[in-house]
């Protein structure tokens, strides 16, 4: 509508990213590239996610279920990514242990897990408010508005704001929940959680 | 409780990123808030002719096959008055013409900061309809300029003014590029960064030799490069609590970890091996305390060397180098932040004695002011696409830049730092471009995100 408001969005969107970002991690320069590399491994699944769907786009809006068939592929294919991030993070924990032992200085706390894998989460939440907020609020900043069609009361970017930041939280802390409960050993609570996460999105 | 390893890992890497990404957040600003004043302007009828639109002239009506050829072309020569000049540099310098060069670098960094600031401030007047006078202006500029010179060129500037003028000078070269048209452009970066893998890899590179010529005689490269040196105050809270390693070493296994800047022999002499980091040790209180706070000085002993030079206009009057150097061997600088540190290496202990040498010369990686340019050349352009080519190609290009800071501590040698990221950076943007932008943009429009 304005640039306030186009702000504003911004902000709705990502604030409380930022405000995890600021005093958490931008102290320590480790969480910063663990976020940057985890919003780059995101940004990699998309691409190869929208190659797979490209030949089928565009898809018509009056029926439901090809977008369900979508959203289905595209979650369970991120919760791979989640695996594949645990696997990736068990390296770097023993890299970084023999590291410290080097160095004869304490071993990675469980603080130090945990906000290895906020940073890494906080990564796929940022990444996602970005590519599915950010990226179509560029006509937020105009002199007009546009309102959702099904319920033309509410506006558009309002939605979508909202919508992206449920999705920061839900991935930021979907990694540290995930990474804890991997931590204990592959069992079935953990099937149980991807199972919640997916039916959540 | 002990601070653990995970505060301090991986800062010059950090170090080197953020005003690679300030430089590319401001250079996407105002690429936005001059590009769309009006869009079917006068000006982008009526094309510059720099040195890099030599051959061919871009034309929208042109066909598609026209508009590569000739942005071929245009590559090409760009490449090739590069390569000469490039050489003509490394003559001058191995004929010890340095005064001169260093003369005509002040006097390009001068007419840089002058004429291109001075009219992308005046764009920026004009389009925000900003009430100035023309005088005030001119006092503006004018100081900016010479402030800009001289904390460039001489000593005894506080090191943020310079880092903040290199970032400003990167900012100011990369909007005059992104002027360029965009198959130009595409080519161009494609072009110089493999002039960049083989200028600086190859045994006849000049800008090989330019390094070589440069460590040989114990001398700072004859360019323009930007220095993260870290933070000296590292000393807050209690030194013996804050021991922070900002240097990791490789693993046993043979890893690479991110920051892996030298080698086992930490605690060795460092004089004796040459791949060995040098660092400014600030030491503990307790003097048999082996583990002491480092300052990630120098880094690898290796030069990364970014591409060479590159003109602005049909005068050709800017030179500059991107080179990302670490010396090679230790020089004693005189430096107002190492000054606190020499004094506190009086009370070393021996071991420390080793390192005194290597510990003067205040470094941190550097980073070629060229490198700047052409990140932010990429990044503008795709700014002038979409929000979301932005970021993807932004996010390719800090990946590229961490792999080759990586592949610095394991080479320990001059790397190019365009190729990777200039390749990631287009790959990553044709495939924005081409397959998500219809996905998510058909997905968020329906409201259904993941």
């Amino acid at each position: 509508m304005t640039v306030a408001a186009g702000i504003g969005y911004a902000l709705v969107a990502l604030g409380p990213s930022l405000s995890l970002f600021i005093p958490v991690i931008s102290k320590k320069p480790f969480l910063i590239l663990t976020l940057l590399s985890s919003t780059l491994v995101w940004l990699i699944s998309l691409i190869i996610l929208s190659g797979i769907w490209r030949a089928f786009l565009p898809l018509n809006s009056t029926t439901w279920w090809p977008f369900a068939i979508l959203i289905f592929t595209s979650v369970a294919f991120q919760e791979g990514l989640l695996l594949l991030f645990w696997k990736a993070y068990k390296r770097l924990e023993d890299i970084l242990d023999a590291f410290a032992d080097r160095v004869s200085k304490p071993r990675l706390y469980l603080t130090d897990k945990m906000q290895i894998a906020l940073a890494g989460g906080l990564g796929h939440g940022v990444a996602h408010a970005v590519f599915f907020c950010l990226s179509i609020l560029t006509p937020a900043f105009g002199p007009a508005t546009y309102f959702v069609n099904r319920c033309s009361q509410i506006l558009f970017f309002l939605v979508s704001a909202i919508i992206a930041l449920a999705f920061v939280t839900v991935h930021t802390f979907s990694m540290v929940i995930g990474f804890n409960g991997y931590a204990e050993g592959i069992k079935w609570t953990n099937f149980l959680f991807h199972l919640f996460i997916l039916l959540l999105e | 409780m002990e601070s653990s390893i995970l505060e301090s890992i991986g800062q010059e890497i950090i170090g080197v990123m953020s005003p690679v990404s300030l430089c590319m957040l401001l250079v996407v600003l105002l690429v936005y808030s001059l590009s769309d004043s009006n869009p079917f302007s006068s000006s982008s009828s009526a094309p510059i002719r720099t040195a890099a639109n030599l051959v061919y002239l871009e034309n929208p009506s042109d066909s598609a096959a026209q508009k590569l050829e000739g942005a071929l072309l245009n590559a090409l020569v760009f490449v090739i008055l590069i390569a000469v000049v490039t050489f003509v540099l490394v003559l001058l310098y191995y004929y010890n013409f340095t005064n001169f060069l260093k003369n005509y670098m002040r006097f390009s960094a001068f007419f840089v900061l002058g004429t291109m600031g001075g009219s992308i401030f005046l764009s920026f007047i004009q389009h925000f309809s900003i009430p100035i006078d023309s005088i005030t202006c001119f006092l503006l500029l004018f100081n900016y300029t010479i402030v800009g010179v001289l904390s460039m060129f001489s000593g005894g500037v506080p090191i943020i003014l310079r880092q903040g003028y290199m970032v400003s000078l990167g900012i100011i070269v990369a909007t005059w590029f992104t002027k360029l048209p965009e198959w130009t452009t595409w080519v161009l970066l494609v072009a110089l960064a493999l002039y960049d893998l083989v200028a600086v890899l190859a045994p006849g590179g000049p800008l090989k030799l330019l390094v070589e010529l440069a460590s040989t005689r114990d001398e700072e490269l004859p360019a323009l490069v930007y220095e993260a040196r870290p933070t000296v105050s590292r000393n807050e809270g209690n030194p013996r609590s804050t021991l922070g390693f900002l240097v990791a070493g490789v693993s046993d296994s043979g890893s690479v970890e991110l920051q892996a800047v030298s080698n086992n022999n930490m605690y060795r002499d460092v004089s004796e091996n040459h791949t060995s980091p040098e660092y400014a040790a600030i030491p503990v209180s307790n003097l048999e305390n082996v583990v002491r706070e480092r300052n990630r000085d120098e880094g690898e002993r290796s030069p990364l060397v970014g591409h060479s030079r590159e003109r602005y206009s049909s005068e050709s009057n800017s030179s500059e180098y991107s080179t990302i150097v670490r010396n090679r061997e230790s020089e004693i600088v005189v430096d107002e932040e190492r000054s606190p540190l020499v004094d506190m290496l009086g009370m070393d202990n021996e071991r420390d004695h080793q390192w005194r040498d290597s510990v003067v010369a205040n470094r941190g990686i550097k980073l070629g002011l060229g490198d700047f340019v052409f990140y932010s050349v990429l990044v503008g352009r795709a700014a002038m696409y979409d929000l979301m080519t932005v970021y993807a190609c932004y996010l390719a290009i800090i990946s590229g830049l961490g792999c080759t800071l990586i592949l610095l501590s394991v080479c320990h040698r001059a790397l190019p730092a365009l190729p990777i990221s200039v390749t990631l950076g287009v790959i990553f943007y044709f495939l924005t471009r081409l397959l998500m932008e219809p996905f998510v943009v058909g997905m968020t429009t329906n409201l259904m995100m993941f």
